[in-house]
């Protein structure tokens, strides 16, 4: 549903992505890992239409969202503004009448949390809620491709397990195909099938997660310097 | 005691067409980040065209409505000119408004000549505590807290108004979900045209309007305005309230030459004080 | 260099074969000149809109002309013009220069305003009617009387200022204050004493003000609150931007470029069968419309924009000054599209 071809994006004089390919299928769940400055945001961005590409193609069937990195909440509106306000970009288009559309409820069917503390300022969060705001408010815009920038950042790890089993669910049950970006590796290849590793704007590697996780190459870099089968020697 | 109710009401009813500009000048501000120097133009073209209009025979009520959506088009065409190129930065954006504010004087001048106006609205006076007053105070007065009222609906009520604080709360967010931070910006200078044509239209029966009123219209709204730190506009309620008492009372009990160095002298005093609140890192913003 | 020589030279024939009512405008155009120097240094270089470089002219106009009137020489009137221009904004500039960015421009602006209202109420400044009768200049005994000598006064005093920004630019206080135009945190941060900086500034660009001031109030011999109005201040900020921002030269182009336009249109508008507000409607109309075309298409300026024009004919000449822009310009990536900071 998702078909990237040798995306170059520059900002001035700098390559932020060079020549970078990648594909995603409909239902998918696909891990981008790759160290800081890597180019990951960038990437995000410009499939979302934020940035502009100077080459390549983005060819996308259906509708993407994002889930930015730092959450990116709107601080002085409420959670349920929040959430509305995720509806705005589909506005036209679709059949579903405005109001029904923006009616934040349809997302606390996927993240029951968020109903309780729907009146309240994102502002006055906790980061893990703020990150729940974030994911609610990209669903409202019914996406098929789900695209999360750094879900674990700054997060206490029992936190990130709630999220990433939303995000399970929400794959499983809707059939929203989702983006991982991370530089949490280890966590992106438990949660999906298939990855890419990016690094200085280039795609390094790339195939099944349980691949990518032994490749030695990617365990130096990723995953704490040591490749499974190393530990003991 | 009668004068001093006289010189209230005279103050609260300017005060509310401080108000009013102010909360243009907070609408523009909150959702571009431009203070729009042609803020006060507004007024002005609302105030000469709604003369004119009632002087071509056009009833009252419809005369003044027409007036304040000229106003709204021409601040519609100053946003497109000031914030509509992308990257335009802000502080190029406000020389920007001051030079199309110098722009509205030629085109001022050539449909209205450069001698004041003014036209009659509600005619007549009520005594009140002792006082005599007019009734158009009453009338300005009785706008301003109905579209005060209608302004707070819009912005917590309506999607476009949670949109247009969206923008002022987290521009990139608002992008990322689809808010054109342009359009919006656009949108906010033509409210910000029609908030400061009401103001006009208001006050141009008590005090004539000619084309260059505009700078003083402008400095006293400003000056209701960052009351509350340009972003608030109940703030810039009640700093137009407080402004134009101050005004009246200083104009009524001291002297009326003072009014302007007062109404001046306190927008300094209130600038310099929140300076030294805030810190250094969120004035670069600004 | 043989460039600045050639405009030099030029300047200094010019009033030998300009007519008297020619004449005026060059000298106007001189005291313009001066004030925008000050505008651009302050906008260029530290970063801040004045909208209040009138009330600087006059301060240097009410200065000269009370010293002159009161008995005191027209040498020492015209020597103390900028010192007190310079010294009123140094005390002014404490408290106002705390605010930055559009609050700094409707300060200046508001301090402008009040001190029209001031000398029109204060009988000692003449009121609304104004300081009348000025002695016209005398330099050991000789009085300058003809528009010619003043001509050469004026553009001295222009040479003057244009010096001092040169070897203010060049200095290393003058390279930390370019830093100050970009951010002043990263300035703050690296040490540079912002907060001296631009008082010095602010009090600098003040004091070319008050010279022009001075030049202008010996000149006509006669000033009152009206010849100093707000669209003043608007002009010189016009002018500097128009100019081009950071520049030396600049300052000079822009006064140059809008008086001799404003001047031809007026002319034109006040010719016969012209409407009644024709030159009015022009000179507004002129001013705006170049302020707003620069800002949008030619954002650096006249002067650079030119110079890169010319540097595109024939490689490695640079007629224009450093490199400069409106305050904010300069970043690849716009504000905007930056993660944003929450204001509070």
């Amino acid at each position: 549903m998702l078909s990237v071809v040798d995306l170059v994006v520059e900002y001035g004089h700098a390559t932020a992505l060079d020549g970078v390919s990648l594909d995603i299928q409909p239902g998918e769940m696909v891990a981008l890992v790759g160290p800081n400055g890597a180019g990951k945001s960038t990437l995000v961005n410009t499939l979302s239409g934020v940035l502009r590409p100077s080459a390549g193609s983005v060819r996308l069937d259906g509708r993407i969202a994002q889930v930015p990195e730092g959450r990116q909440l709107f601080p002085d509106l409420s959670v349920a503004d929040n959430l509305r306000l995720g509806a705005w970009g589909s506005r036209r288009g679709r059949l579903a009448s405005g109001r029904s559309r923006r009616d934040p409820s349809r997302v606390y069917d996927v993240l029951p949390e968020l109903s309780s503390i729907s009146a309240q300022l994102a502002g006055t969060l906790s980061g893990g809620q703020q990150q729940m705001v974030a994911v609610g408010r990209a669903l409202m815009a019914d996406p098929d491709l789900l695209a999360v920038d750094e879900l674990s950042l700054g997060l206490a790890p029992i936190v990130v397990a709630t999220l990433a089993r939303h995000l399970q669910q929400l794959n499983a049950e809707h059939g929203t195909a989702v983006l991982l970006i991370e530089q949490n590796a280890r966590l992106a290849f438990d949660l999906c099938e298939r990855g890419y590793v990016l690094e200085n704007g280039r795609i390094t590697a790339q195939g099944p997660c349980a691949e990518l996780a032994e490749s030695p190459q990617v365990a130096r870099a990723y995953l704490g310097g040591l490749v499974p089968g190393e530990e003991q020697a | 005691m009668g004068s001093f109710v006289s010189y209230l009401v005279s103050g609260l009813a300017f005060g509310c067409s401080f108000a009013l500009l102010g909360s243009g000048f907070v609408a523009i501000h909150r959702v571009t980040r431009v203070v729009n120097f042609a803020q006060g133009t507004f007024a002005v073209v609302a105030g000469l065209a709604a003369g004119s209009l009632l002087g071509d025979g056009l009833p009252h009520g419809l005369a003044e409505v027409v007036a304040i959506l000229v106003a709204g088009v021409v601040g519609l065409a100053i946003g497109v000119v000031a914030v509509g190129k992308r990257g335009t930065p802000t502080l190029a954006s406000l020389v920007i408004t001051l030079g199309l504010g110098i722009l509205a004087y030629a085109v001022e001048i050539m449909i209205w000549g450069d001698q004041p106006s003014s036209y009659p609205m509600v005619r007549g006076s009520v005594h009140v505590a002792g006082a005599t007053v007019q009734k158009q105070y009453f009338v300005v007065i009785g706008a301003a807290i109905v579209v005060f009222l209608a302004l707070g609906l819009f912005f917590a009520k309506t999607y476009l108004g949670k949109a247009l604080s969206a923008c002022a709360s987290n521009p990139y967010a608002a992008r990322l979900v689809g808010i054109d931070p342009v359009r919006m910006g656009i949108l906010a200078f033509a409210l910000g045209g029609l908030l400061g044509g009401l103001a006009g239209v208001l006050v141009t029966p008590l005090q004539p309007v000619s084309f260059d009123s505009d700078v003083a219209l402008a400095t006293n709204g400003f000056a209701a305005a960052i009351f509350g730190g340009l972003n608030k506009p109940s703030a810039a309620l009640v700093g137009g309230l407080v402004l134009g008492v101050v005004e009246a009372m200083v104009a009524g009990y001291v002297n009326a030459s003072y009014q302007t160095e007062v109404a001046l002298a306190l927008m300094l005093a209130v600038m310099i004080w929140q300076a030294r609140k805030r810190t250094s890192l969120t004035e670069e913003v600004a | 260099m043989w460039l600045g020589s050639l405009v030099g030279l030029v300047t200094l024939l010019a009033p030998l074969v300009l007519s008297r009512s020619n004449l005026t405008v060059y000298i106007l155009l001189g005291t313009a000149a001066m004030a925008t120097i000050g505008v651009s240094l302050l906008m260029g270089y530290a970063g801040q809109v004045s909208l209040g470089q009138a009330a600087f002219y006059a301060i240097g106009s009410y200065t000269a002309a009370l010293i002159a009137l009161h008995g005191g020489s027209t040498v020492l009137g015209l020597v103390c013009a900028p010192v007190v221009a310079g010294l009123l904004a140094a005390v002014v500039g404490v408290p106002i220069l705390r605010l930055r960015g559009h609050y700094l421009a409707f300060a200046t602006l508001a301090f402008h305003l009040i001190l029209l209202a001031v000398v029109g109420q204060v009988a000692f400044f003449g009121g609304d009617i104004g300081l009348q009768g000025i002695p016209p200049l005398g330099i050991a005994g000789h009085q300058l009387v003809a528009s010619r000598s003043y001509a050469w006064l004026t553009w001295a005093g222009v040479a003057l200022c244009l010096l001092v920004t040169r070897n203010i630019i060049a200095s290393r206080p003058g390279r930390a204050m370019r830093a100050l135009s970009t951010s002043e945190i990263a300035a703050e941060s690296s040490g540079v004493p912002v907060t001296r900086y631009k008082l010095t500034v602010f009090a600098l660009s003040a004091g070319f003000a008050g010279l022009a001031g001075g030049v202008y109030a010996f000149f006509l011999g006669y000033i009152a609150p009206g010849s100093f109005p707000v669209l003043l201040s608007f002009q010189f900020v016009v002018m500097a931007v128009v100019g081009g921002l950071g520049t030396i030269w600049g300052p000079v182009l822009g006064a140059g470029v809008i008086t001799i336009l404003v001047q031809v249109l007026n002319d034109l508008g006040t010719r016969p069968g012209m409407p009644t507000h024709a030159a009015a409607v022009f000179s507004y109309a002129v001013y705006a419309l170049l302020l707003v075309l620069v800002l949008l298409f030619l954002p650096r300026g006249l002067l650079p924009a030119t110079a890169d024009l010319i540097g595109r004919f024939r490689r490695g000449d640079s007629a224009a000054g450093p490199p400069g822009g409106v305050p904010g310009r300069g970043h690849d990536v716009p504000p905007r599209s930056r993660a944003p900071a929450p204001d509070h």
